[in-house]
């Protein structure tokens, strides 16, 4: 072998460029990854709330170097004829061209593309778009999930699915009012106008959360000779043979599973996956449990 | 709100964010936030947060045709939640405008003979734009460009002057900006002391252009301290980490 | 845009003569070149200019629709630029390749006729414009065709559409308020163009280019000229004297003294290309006045 018996000559960084399949498979044979983790663990997380101000609600999820952030705004508008009783939830993920060396600027990247699907069918059954109606068949709300990916370091659906679960989970719909001649106001201004009205016909909604029907997390993992990998980088996932993205719930209900690769994934590496995925599930729901009490004390803290 | 639209900017010398009228609001620099990029670097600056990522030199598209100097291609983009205002997806006149304007600036400081026919692009999105975006993207994109190993003659630092309510307000907030008479931004290549973008909206007279000038160029020079330090620091943590990999390679061995 | 070439003898050459301040024409580093600017030019149109700059030679036209206003500015009319880089200017404009160009040059027209985000130094009272506050107002379009370039784009630009605005006439519109109130009220354009009135355009800034040949300052450069040049700024001069706007282009930074030169010579420079194009507008509205 020409890599084996070049390995001695050059320095690691080197190797590594050059034989990127034999530097992984090294250290796969010892247990290990490049980045000195065991071949089950995902990388270190951490979820940032309420990091831009121009949003309604927004969420900054690392995971190792992956970097997601999503923001939601919201806006009043008129009902659709078709679903007069609901909102609508829009969700875009859009990498932006400085996430990686091959995304370009202009139009969105395939990976883009097929993120905003899976992403847009998974959190359209989470929330219930009938709890966006403002005033049925008039107006409703429509709530923007945009995620940017800013890094994109492998694996990249657990982490926009995160930013989006955890911008939405803190998400607060802003008060409303509608006076008669059916002006809409929001926020402060819509508070006040209620405070006036009372007694007179309830036009509008206090602010209010939006209620989630479960807690979807994904875990991806990889198939690299025969051992499973979770949570692969940007560096590994090309040379993986199988790649397999598991959603689920806290109840441990399966939302949804993608697989792609090279090579067939069999039945015991599906039930492996989902098991590892379950395990992160609920290290991950703790995590964001802990990131909404310390925003939601924040908040408490401004109103008093 | 109505209300605070109304409320004058500036109270007893201080700004509405309780900032004299010559002073920077927070600012946060780092260098090294993107993993996939050559170089990157985040600002932040309050409430104005950019990103810039810099790819390459790597080679033109072809499109471009050839060229014997390098080229240095700039995309700015808003995030659609940047603004008051939710924004689109595809890139408005505005960006295009601002791409334009950020290149000029660093063009200049960049050595772009030492990679000729090749392209680094550079790449700016705005998470927040709490004002100021041009300055904080130039001096973030600079850092970026150093970051990314790329032959620089000196940095490039940038920031913007306000002319409101009868005072010169440095690196204004989007209000501020909203409301002021005139403003411009200048970005500085502070250890030559050229300046190397410099745009101007509204009425200046020749004096109050050029106090309001030096007052930007100050800002460069305060900007430009901390850039370095934020370089310095960067680097001599890289080392360390080298070295101690290093170490534990010969203890392995 | 592919650039085109230049030879290092060529710079040579006519870098020393910005330093001898003779240049290749003859003229000094502060001398516009021959400035034509003729009105009325295209028949439909509201207001139209052609203004040649030596060879320079550009088109602006400005129609005026009824339409609605910015959500923002409700009580003010819109101007809406636009400049189309013809093929026959440059082979270079041919499918896309004038995009970047156009972009660029409409976006500092649009500059010069609102600067600041406030709007309160605009050129241009758009509140004249204003039909029924937030409803309707008259969109101005003014779109500008390049036929020919021989250098210093902008200012002849600038200059062509103040001049297209300066020559066009607003027709008076009388709002009819229909039986029931809360109809839409009809709109009535009186055709008399004597009873149509101007737009007050004395406040409206030119573009003054001035960039660095060598170590000095030169103003209205020729194409060949543009190609030695390194650095440059763009200044929106109103006829007081006052900038509006000041963009700085090209590659190579400059002393920030040397900057404040530069303005100085583009402040100078503005009030001579403000009191010739005054004077060609005055002269040709006076022999319209009289023919009509």
């Amino acid at each position: 072998m020409a890599a084996a018996a070049a390995a001695g000559q050059v320095d690691a960084d080197t190797f590594r460029r050059l034989y990127p399949d034999d530097y992984l498979r090294k250290f796969v044979e010892q247990g290990l990854r490049p980045d000195g983790r065991p071949l089950a663990a995902a990388r270190p997380t951490s979820i940032g709330l309420g990091a831009v101000s121009t949003t309604d609600a927004s969420a900054l999820v690392k995971v190792g170097s992956t970097t997601a952030l999503a923001g939601v705004k919201c806006e009043v508008v008129p009902a659709l004829p078709e679903a007069p009783d609901a909102g609508r939830l829009v969700v875009q993920v859009e990498m932006a061209p400085l996430c990686s060396a091959t995304t370009r600027p202009g139009r969105p990247s395939e990976g883009a593309q097929v993120l905003t699907e899976q992403l847009s069918a998974l959190l359209g059954s989470v929330v219930d778009a009938r709890q966006l109606c403002i005033d049925a068949g008039k107006v409703a709300w429509a709530v923007y999930v945009d995620i940017y990916v800013l890094d994109a370091d492998g694996s990249l659906h657990d982490a926009c699915l995160l930013a989006a679960l955890a911008a939405l989970s803190s998400l607060r719909l802003r008060a409303v009012s509608i006076d008669e001649s059916g002006r809409v106001q929001t926020g402060a201004a819509a508070a006040a106008a209620q405070q006036q009205q009372q007694g007179e016909r309830p036009a509008g909604q206090q602010e209010r959360r939006l209620a989630l029907s479960c807690q979807p997390v994904s875990l991806t993992c990889g198939l690299y000779r025969g051992r499973l990998l979770a949570d692969p980088t940007a560096e590994e996932e090309p040379l993986l043979e199988a790649q397999a993205t598991a959603t689920l719930d806290e109840s441990g209900a399966v939302l949804g599973f993608a697989a792609g690769g090279t090579a067939a994934v069999g039945q015991i590496v599906v039930v492996q996956c989902l098991e590892a995925a379950k395990m992160r599930g609920k290290e991950v729901r703790a995590m964001l449990q802990q990131a909404l009490e310390q925003a939601g004390l924040a908040a408490d803290a401004d109103a008093s | 709100m109505a209300a605070l639209e109304q409320q004058p900017l500036l109270t007893d010398g201080h700004r509405r964010d309780g900032r004299a009228y010559e002073e920077f609001r927070n600012v946060f620099l780092k260098t090294g936030v993107i993993s996939q990029a050559s170089g990157s670097a985040y600002a932040e600056f309050n409430n104005t947060k950019v990103m810039v990522g810099v790819y390459g030199p790597r080679q033109s598209e072809r499109k471009v045709g050839y060229s014997e100097q390098g080229r240095i291609s700039v995309d700015v983009k808003l995030a659609t939640f940047a603004t008051r205002q939710r924004g689109m997806f595809g890139q408005t006149p505005e960006e295009r405008e601002l791409s334009a304007l950020l290149a000029t600036a660093l063009e200049a400081a960049t050595n772009l003979a030492s990679f000729p026919k090749a392209t680094a692009d550079v790449y700016v999105l705005v998470l927040e734009a709490g004002g100021g975006e041009l300055g904080v993207a130039a001096t973030a994109a600079a850092l970026a460009l150093a970051d990314a190993g790329i032959e620089m003659f000196d940095l490039v630092t940038a920031c913007s002057v306000s002319r409101a309510e009868g005072a010169l307000l440095l690196d204004p907030t989007v209000d501020e900006a909203a409301r002021e008479e005139a403003g411009l931004t200048l970005a500085l290549m502070p250890a030559c002391s050229e300046v190397t973008q410099l745009v101007s909206r509204g009425p200046w007279t020749s004096s109050a252009l050029r106090e309001a000038m030096e007052l930007a160029m100050g800002g460069c020079a305060q900007l430009d301290a901390l850039a370095r330090q934020v370089l310095k620091t960067a680097a001599a943590e890289a080392a360390a980490r080298r070295q101690q990999e290093q170490q534990q390679l010969q203890q392995a061995q | 845009m592919a650039s085109p070439l230049i030879s290092a003898g060529e710079v040579q050459w006519i870098t020393a003569g910005v330093s001898f301040n003779c240049r290749n024409d003859g003229r000094q580093r502060e001398d516009f070149r021959e400035l034509s600017a003729q009105l009325g030019v295209i028949a439909q149109a509201t207001g139209s200019a052609r203004v040649q700059l030596g060879e320079t030679d550009v088109i602006v036209g400005c129609k005026a629709e009824i339409g609605s206003p910015d959500p923002e500015r409700p009580d003010c009319g819109r101007l809406v630029f636009g400049v189309e880089c013809s093929p026959v200017a440059s082979p270079a404009f041919r499918g896309r390749g004038g995009d970047e160009l156009s972009g660029e040059l409409a976006r500092a027209l649009e500059r010069s006729f609102y600067p600041g985000p406030s709007g309160r130094a605009g050129g241009v009272d758009l509140s004249a414009l204003s039909i029924v506050s937030g409803k309707t107002c008259w969109v101005l379009y003014v779109d500008a065709l390049l036929l020919n370039i021989g250098g210093n784009l902008h200012d002849a630009l600038s200059v062509a559409a103040k001049a297209a605005l300066a020559d066009a006439k607003i027709p008076k519109v009388e709002v009819v308020q229909g039986e029931d109130p809360t109809d839409e009220p009809d709109y009535e354009v009186d055709d008399d163009p004597q009873q149509a009135q101007r737009l007050d355009v004395a406040r409206v800034p030119l573009c003054v280019t001035v960039s660095q040949i060598g170590a000095h300052s030169v103003v209205d450069l020729t194409a060949q000229e543009e190609l030695c040049s390194s650095a440059s700024v763009q200044v929106a001069v109103d006829a007081s004297g006052a900038v509006c706007g000041l963009t700085k282009r090209r590659q190579k930074g400059v002393d920030p003294s040397v900057a404040l030169e530069m303005v100085e010579v583009a402040q100078r420079a503005a009030a001579k290309l403000h009191a010739a194009l005054a004077d060609s507008l005055a002269e040709q509205q006076a022999q319209q006045m009289s023919v009509g």
